[in-house]
């Protein structure tokens, strides 16, 4: 019987006062303050291998509204891995929420993370929405995080900062999916947000900084239908894999880039700075191609890394 | 004698920002060579649209490096320049895009020891030749035009100019336009550069961003593929 670890703290800060973009959108909401409980959630994951050499959720802490429930095993091509999604009780995220996700693999161990749905963004009138997330791979790790799609709708506002602190050896396969609104909505709401600003940025354990990518998206300063942003597309895909150069070498060779104009998709692959990994970007129309492309880049990566291939996805998701 | 110093400074600006001035401009398409062969780029209309993305990039990364570099060679902080430099590559998400600034970046060192007697710009010569800084073109742009005495606005302008030119230039060789269309697109292009400026002189290296999935997609396919019309 394994012991989970039960020590609680309290929900670290989530502070974007230095964030340049957001200062429009500092007005406090007139319904539950910044912070508030409820508001603020918190979740620290924590992977290791036991004793018996299985790869387990050792580590759990949670502040709602974000939930994680146990880890289950229904990976049917790598059985020993931990699957665990992460679920928010409160529904959308509104004005002035604040979240941390603090996920770490500890030595050899390996672990899948999603999230239950997609991450709605609601219209927002006070403030915005913050995510700060620190994702820890020790040696010989690998995790793969491929959440379901944030959905941004009319007036949201949101950012998140994302640091992925890596060993050498670990491998991250880090998945994000933005459509461009609630498309279907009435009219068509897409590209109607205030603003998303993104931010992702590598390190090595030591502190060594790999890379860092920012966008910002304002659809009222720079529209993103303009040609060489989101042109005709209506869904982005992002995907950063870090890992050992001679993976990223195999990886990089056996994924296609392309536009296929006739079914409006296309998928773009290029190398991370200081040998740190690969970037993958992929444009569509709906979510469903997107997410098949995402991951059957996973499955590329998974192949190379672990000599496994990615189910299907099960037929509800 | 106040006349004389900024025709000289003048003339240096117009040379720095020459398309003959030989740093490799004239090389590189900027992805337009896989835009056009792809046809997404097949008009005025659209290669104006292409180039104004471009334009903006460049602004919220390569201009807020060399703006900031530039600040820097005049407050003589040489390590900051360095770290502006690093911080650049590691910005650029697109490998083709950190060689051809690399690139570029040394031949206009090797070109201003020559220009000008110098410590700073023979230092960073040194640098990128040991592989002590990444040396990147819009950092080596902001040492050398603070060298040459021209100020932080006309440096931001000779970027952007060179961006827009690159783009157009290849414009002729691979898109279905005339000399007429990019003069125009480039007059267009010109009256916005104030407000690029404007958001770009208040950025930090933090604030650093760009959103252009499109062109990332272009460019791997540029970095993958067949055509070699101009350099990768």
């Amino acid at each position: 019987m394994k012991e989970r670890k039960k020590e609680k703290t309290l929900a670290p800060g989530v502070d974007f006062s230095a964030a340049r973009e957001m200062s429009r959108y500092l007005t406090e909401p007139e319904a539950m303050y910044v912070g508030a409980p409820g508001k603020h959630g918190y979740l620290r994951l924590g992977f290791e291998i036991d004793r018996d050499g299985k790869s387990i959720l050792r580590d759990l802490d949670r502040r709602h509204p974000l939930i994680v429930q146990q880890e289950l095993y229904f990976d049917e091509e790598m059985p020993g891995m931990p699957c665990v999604y992460i679920l928010s009780s409160g529904g959308p995220n509104v004005d002035g929420d604040r979240y941390r996700q603090d996920i770490t693999l500890h030595k050899d161990a390996f672990a899948f993370v999603s999230t239950g749905a997609a991450t709605k963004l609601a219209e927002m009138r006070f403030n915005y929405s913050g995510l700060i997330q620190n994702i820890t791979l020790e040696e010989n790790s690998y995790l793969e995080f491929m959440p379901e799609p944030v959905i941004p709708c009319r007036h949201t506002r949101f950012i998140s900062d994302t640091c992925i602190r890596i060993s050498e050896t670990a491998t991250l396969f880090y998945s994000e999916i933005f459509m461009g609104g609630r498309k279907y909505y009435k009219e068509g709401e897409l590209f109607e947000y205030d603003i998303l600003s993104v931010c992702s940025h590598g390190e090595r354990l030591d502190g060594t900084p790999l890379f860092r990518e920012k966008f910002v998206i304002d659809p009222m300063s720079y529209n993103p239908r303009n040609l060489g942003v989101m042109g005709r597309f209506d869904v982005f895909a992002n995907v950063i894999v870090m890992t050992s150069p001679d993976n990223a070498d195999k990886i990089y060779e056996s994924t296609e880039a392309f536009i296929d104009k006739g079914n409006m998709l296309a998928a773009g692959i290029t190398r991370l700075p200081n040998k740190a990994g690969l970037l993958y970007k992929v444009l569509g129309m709906e979510p469903g191609p997107v997410k098949k492309m995402v991951r059957g880049f996973c499955n590329t990566v998974r192949m190379v890394v672990k000599g496994h291939r990615v189910p299907e996805e099960f037929p509800w998701r | 004698m106040t006349g004389d110093k900024d025709m000289m400074t003048l003339m240096r600006m117009l040379q720095f920002t020459d398309s003959t001035f030989p740093v490799g401009t004239f090389s590189f398409s900027n992805g337009l060579e896989t835009a056009s062969f792809e046809h997404i780029v097949t008009d005025a209309d659209s290669l104006e649209s292409f180039t104004r993305s471009q334009a903006r990039q460049a602004a919220f990364s390569d201009g807020v490096a060399a703006i900031l570099a530039h600040r820097s060679f005049k407050t003589g902080d040489y390590e900051r320049i360095k770290d502006i430099d690093r911080r650049l590559i590691m910005f650029k998400m697109n490998s083709e895009a950190r060689q051809m600034s690399c690139r570029m970046g040394k031949k206009l060192a090797e070109l201003a020891v020559r220009l000008f007697d110098d410590s700073v710009i023979s230092c960073w010569l040194s640098d990128i030749r040991t592989e002590k800084t990444p040396g990147s073109y819009p950092v080596a742009q902001g040492i050398v035009f603070g060298v040459a005495g021209i100020g932080e606005k006309e440096l931001f302008c000779s970027h952007q100019y060179g961006v827009v030119n690159m783009v157009l230039s290849a414009a002729l060789r691979c898109v279905k336009v005339s000399h007429y269309d990019t003069q125009l697109i480039l007059e267009k292009l010109a009256g916005e550069v104030s407000c690029l400026y404007e958001e770009a002189s208040v950025m930090e290296l933090d604030d650093m961003n760009a959103f252009y999935p499109e062109l990332d997609i272009l460019a791997s396919l540029h970095e993958k593929g067949n055509m070699r019309m101009f350099m990768n």
